[in-house]
């Protein structure tokens, strides 16, 4: 029972933390959102999970967590890895300006 | 025979007039840790090209001392950001100087000068906006077995995605006008530059033919060359490319 409280706690507090990201699109955020109630009801109701699982041809709810919580971190990873190559993209511009404005420099004397 | 004088009895520009074309040319090379071959390549390319860039990748080796002394400009990255990237920072800095005609051409000896004039000359006849080097045009007894299906495998890949009807893909040595030089924005930093080099041009309604090449392969070139698992890496590059701004 203990943990169980423990993972209530922290899912609400995650829910108060992603309200109040600043720059988080609503889309994302509401995305997430949904994953965090659903794992915040099925914490509170485990016997709903089995329930679901069953409706999507699943056999336990277990499993049906096991499943949504891969998918879930594949998207987030593969979501980061896009940012990751944006950034990357902007940080070879910034290196490529200044390799530029050096061999300009470097011209005029 | 020096370079550029055109060959006697070839259908090719006459020498005064490709004089005026290599004075307008820039040749760019992309340089990571070449210090074992940069001065031949270099040296090679100067009796032909009187314009040479090189990118200096962020090189830790002894690349930059050696580029100090020889014919050429060098434009430093200070950290190495891949070839792709090296490519469009110098191609940048050549149409900065006023280049009406760019040929991109391999640091690690494997190239030839006499294919980059080959190129050129095909470009400078007007009759298209790029020429691309193909080690399979012509004979193409020296590349290795393997290396042959890979690169078979990742031109047919590319002209699946850029809608191409290319014989060679990742083949580092093209010549490209003004007009198509400026139409490149590579985003692709590392090998996967080659595939998008291709489908911008491709998008921009460029005209682009091939010229046979012949590529060295030496233990060194292919020690620096790409792996066969690296076409999986070019692979995820492409897709994940896809989904970037």
């Amino acid at each position: 029972m203990t943990f169980k409280y423990f993972l209530v706690a922290a899912l609400i507090g995650f829910v108060f933390y992603l309200l109040l990201l600043p720059r988080v699109g609503y889309l994302r955020k509401g995305a997430i959102f949904s994953v965090v109630i659903m794992m915040l009801v099925f914490a509170i109701q485990p016997d709903w999970s089995s329930s679901v699982a069953k409706a999507v041809g699943i056999s336990r709810g277990a499993d049906l967590l096991f499943y949504v919580s891969h998918l879930t971190l594949f998207f987030i990873a593969f979501v980061y890895f896009v940012k990751f190559k944006e950034m990357e993209l902007r940080f070879t511009k910034l290196v490529r300006q200044l390799a530029l404005e050096n061999a300009r420099r470097e011209a005029e004397h | 025979m020096p370079y550029g004088t055109g060959q006697p009895g070839q259908n090719t520009m006459q020498s005064e007039a490709f004089r005026k074309v290599l004075a307008e040319t820039f040749v760019v090379v992309p340089a990571y840790n070449e210090g074992r071959v940069i001065r031949d390549v270099i040296t090679g390319l100067s009796s032909a090209f009187p314009n040479i860039v090189v990118v200096n990748d962020g090189s830790s080796d002894e690349t930059a001392e050696i580029l100090r002394g020889l014919p050429a400009v060098v434009v430093k990255h200070q950290i190495n950001l891949g070839q792709g990237a090296s490519l469009q920072t110098g191609i940048t800095f050549a149409l900065e100087r006023g280049a009406n005609y760019i040929v991109t051409f391999d640091a690690d000896g494997q190239h030839r000068a006499e294919d980059a004039l080959s190129a050129l000359r095909l470009l400078a006849e007007g009759q298209c906006d790029v020429v691309c080097g193909s080690r399979f045009l012509g004979t193409t007894s020296n590349v290795p077995r393997m290396r042959k299906i890979i690169l078979k495998t990742v031109v047919g890949l590319a002209n699946l995605t850029a809608g191409t009807k290319m014989t060679d893909a990742h083949n580092g040595l093209r010549a490209l006008s003004r007009r198509a030089a400026s139409c490149l924005d590579l985003h692709q930093s590392g090998m996967a530059h080659a595939s998008e080099i291709m489908s911008q041009l491709r998008n921009h309604k460029m005209n682009i033919r091939e010229v046979p090449v012949q590529i060295n392969y030496t233990q060194y070139s292919l020690a620096k060359g790409q792996s066969s698992l690296n076409s999986i890496n070019i692979l995820v590059d492409l897709v994940i490319g896809r989904f970037m701004k």
